[in-house]
């Protein structure tokens, strides 16, 4: 029969509507962003929250001066602090602490213990000499001790100075270094400002396109793998294959659950960037179309050789749960990338980043990764050589998948061994 | 219509089927016959070209299988199964798309099939709601959309009740009217009785019957008549046993006696005769006494293994 693209419209069609209008579709949709954003913000806001609370509560301090030297010391903190460092420009917010001296221990404990004070200092009488005191308080959060220790730092610091030298001086010697920037060797071999929250913006972006890639290549496999395994278990395909070619209802199923997992990140992205548009415009950020260019480039050929894989899984396999099994360790090779992030930011173009990159099971997600890491700059043939490594191999496993689908469709019962299945795609029977 | 000429198709060096050549006249109904294994199956995915043969051809209407001449074709497998999440008649949109139809088409015709079917108020419910044989007539209704030329039904009235039954062999009788051809595969021997002109038996890969359904039945009975009358007949020349069957009297012939001299002398003998008949085996007899005799096989290169091979290994 010769190949009919039209069937396979057909079939690709009837694929890409039954998935959307699955439950499952709507609830991976809808509840996968929700989750992930609703753990994101709540670790966030949680944390902000936090850093709030602590310095509203932090209204009074009582001191104990064993030293001396404070005794003129001014009697109120004024602490301006960014307390939410997403928001740009960064938003300062004022929060004012009075300080009560106490003239013992005794009396400062008694007063902490009341609520009389939120935090107790003390200073001892050899403090010039060895730098003692110790803080009260009632209790702190979890890894929360430190939340007042700047400001009572530079209360204690600018106080010690007073009268020594002029009050730009105080100020400087309290924050010497607030106004350093960090140069570093960009991607045009300049030396340039290494801005943090632009280069987190930087990142993120591709790191998401990264994670949205692979996510979307395993989703797509996984509906392709279900589908394939559902029409076997159920003993549809043979009718099905007397209407149409088995190349023709594999090319309907590729292109039909590949535009699935298309919809899902498109809407994905889309929703993301309708939410982060504020944001990214604030930061003046300018998303690459070469790098939206090479995603989707990387979407294609990296989902027609999961795909390919997982189909031919499906067609091997006699039924769904022995087909998740096998597929899991691809699906896992996949987003291996993600697994060893912080190896691949620490040095992008270092040898396991590279193999990552141009290894075609990680290859897809291992190279957005490296170039969304600001520190690196991929060479254009690494890129190449990537692409076309992704392309060979895609094209080779889509032609052993499509000989493996058309003979292992008809076979049920025993699973085929290895030598088999290599046996059906090498020669097709 | 439907050609098959020496064809041969070898799984791990043997074939499972073995030199098939038959023929599938227009209009009429044929029967595929054979025992579990004999390679009926692997014969039905060459024909709907599912299979490619390793020799012989296949020609439909004057034209080799194996491009759109398939299109004329449908096949109603023995293990099929439906998509159960969507409605019937979204089923046979789907199959009826892939047959050439428009949607608007395919939609009509669907329709019409599923009244035809007397499942119009189920056309739009979930597969998954209808009865086991509710489904298999929506099956029955896939191959039917498109209006094939080549009908191939492997076991189509398994699980059926008789108003079904009754209901998918009017449709069939239609269908013939109309021109289509039917390749009937089935072990329901009855049926094929009923139905079929001719037939084509395979075991173990080989043809061991083809022809006429009359004639396999004639050419496997014992050489008796059948003979219902007022009495049980006297002695006759020529007769070497007398035996009761269903009302009837089965006469065993010596082998040199002629049904009709013996019929001759009946009359004479003063006999009151209501019928006469040359003695016909019940196919299935015909089709158990092939199978068990092995006629006609090679006990050699083809199909699988022989129960006896099959101990011999095992014993090694």
């Amino acid at each position: 029969m010769n190949f009919s693209w039209r069937r396979a419209l057909i079939v690709a069609r009837r694929e890409f509507l039954t998935t959307v209008k699955r439950k499952a579709f709507l609830f991976t949709l809808i509840a996968v962003p929700l989750y992930f954003g609703g753990v994101m913000a709540l670790a966030t806001r949680g944390q902000m929250s936090t850093r709030r609370e602590s310095m509203r509560a932090f209204t009074r301090l009582g001191v104990v001066d064993s030293s001396g030297l404070y005794a003129g010391a001014t009697r109120e903190i004024t602490t301006r602090m960014a307390v939410d460092p997403t928001e740009a420009p960064e938003k300062l917010e004022t929060y004012r602490t009075a300080v009560v001296f106490y003239p013992d221990q005794a009396r400062l404990e008694r007063a902490l213990r009341s609520g009389e004070i939120a935090q107790g200092l003390t200073i001892s009488a050899d403090y010039l000499a060895t730098a003692v005191t110790r803080r009260y308080a009632r209790s702190t959060g979890t890894f929360n001790s430190s939340s007042a220790v700047r400001p009572i730092e530079r209360w204690l610091a600018r106080n010690l100075l007073a009268g020594l030298a002029d009050s730009l001086r105080i100020e400087r010697a309290t924050r010497p270094a607030s106004g350093m920037d960090l140069y570093t060797l960009g991607k045009n071999d300049r030396f340039e400002i290494k801005d943090d929250r632009r280069e987190m913006l930087e990142f993120m972006v591709p790191f998401m396109v990264a994670i949205l890639l692979g996510v979307c290549i395993m989703t797509g496999g996984q509906y392709l793998l279900q589908g394939v395994s559902e029409e076997k278990e159920s003993r549809i395909l043979e009718s099905l294959l007397c209407t149409l070619s088995s190349e023709e209802l594999l090319a309907g199923k590729l292109v039909g659950l590949g535009g699935v997992g298309l919809a899902l990140v498109a809407a994905w992205m889309g929703a993301g960037a309708a939410l982060s548009a504020p944001m990214l415009a604030m930061a003046q950020f300018p998303l690459s179309p070469g790098l939206l260019v090479l995603a989707v480039v990387y979407f294609v050929l990296g989902y027609l050789f999961f795909a390919s894989i997982m189909t031919g899984i499906g067609a091997v396999t006699n039924n769904m749960r022995e087909a998740q099994q096998f597929s899991m360790m691809f699906s896992f090779a996949n987003l291996l990338p993600v697994i060893v992030l912080t190896q691949i930011l620490s040095k992008p173009d270092g040898p396991l980043a590279v193999a990552l990159s141009l290894f075609p099971f990680t290859a897809a997600t291992g190279m957005m990764l490296r170039l969304g890491t600001p520190s690196s700059a991929v060479p254009a043939w690494q890129i190449a050589l990537s692409l076309a490594l992704l392309a060979l191999s895609g094209w080779l496993v889509l032609l052993g998948a499509a000989r493996v689908f058309r003979i292992g469709l008809l076979m049920t019962g025993k699973t085929p061994n290895l030598p088999e299945i290599w046996r059906w795609a090498r020669a097709g029977k | 219509m439907l050609e098959v000429r020496d064809i041969v198709k070898t799984f791990d060096g043997r074939a499972v089927v073995n030199r098939v050549s038959f023929e599938v006249r227009p209009g009429e109904i044929f029967a595929l016959l054979g025992p579990n294994g004999a390679g009926k199956t692997t014969l039905i995915r060459m024909i709907t070209d599912i299979l490619k043969p390793d020799s012989g051809e296949i020609v439909l209407d004057g034209s080799r299988i194996g491009g759109d001449s398939r299109r004329q074709i449908a096949y109603l497998p023995e293990e099929r199964g439906l998509y159960r999440r969507v409605s019937p008649i979204d089923v046979l949109v789907y199959y009826g798309q892939l047959k050439g139809l428009s949607a608007h088409a395919a939609r009509s015709a669907g329709l019409a099939l599923l009244g035809r079917m007397e499942l119009a108020e189920w056309a739009t419910k979930q597969v998954q709601t209808l009865s086991k044989g509710m489904q298999q007539k929506v099956q029955f209704c896939t191959a039917l959309i498109g209006d094939p030329r080549l009908l191939i039904l492997d076991e189509p009235f398994t699980g059926l009740d008789p108003l079904n039954t009754q209901l998918f062999e009017e449709i069939l009788a239609e269908r013939r009217a109309a021109g289509s051809t039917v390749l009937l595969s089935t072990h329901q021997m009855n049926k094929v009785e009923q139905l079929c002109d001719r037939a084509l038996m395979i075991n173990r890969g080989h043809m061991v019957l083809y022809g006429s359904v009359r004639d396999f039945r004639r050419q496997h009975a014992d050489h008796a008549v059948m003979l219902r009358s007022d009495r049980r007949p006297g002695a006759v020349a020529g007769v070497r046993g007398i035996e009761p069957v269903d009302g009837e009297w089965k006469l065993m012939l010596e082998p040199q006696a002629s049904p009709q001299s013996v019929l001759r002398d009946l009359v004479a003998s003063g006999l009151e005769i209501e019928s006469y008949s040359i003695a016909n085996l019940p196919l299935e007899d015909v089709f158990v006494k092939v199978v068990r005799e092995g006629l006609g096989l090679d006990h050699g290169q083809s199909g699988p293994p022989l129960p006896d091979e099959l101990l011999k290994g095992a014993a090694r």
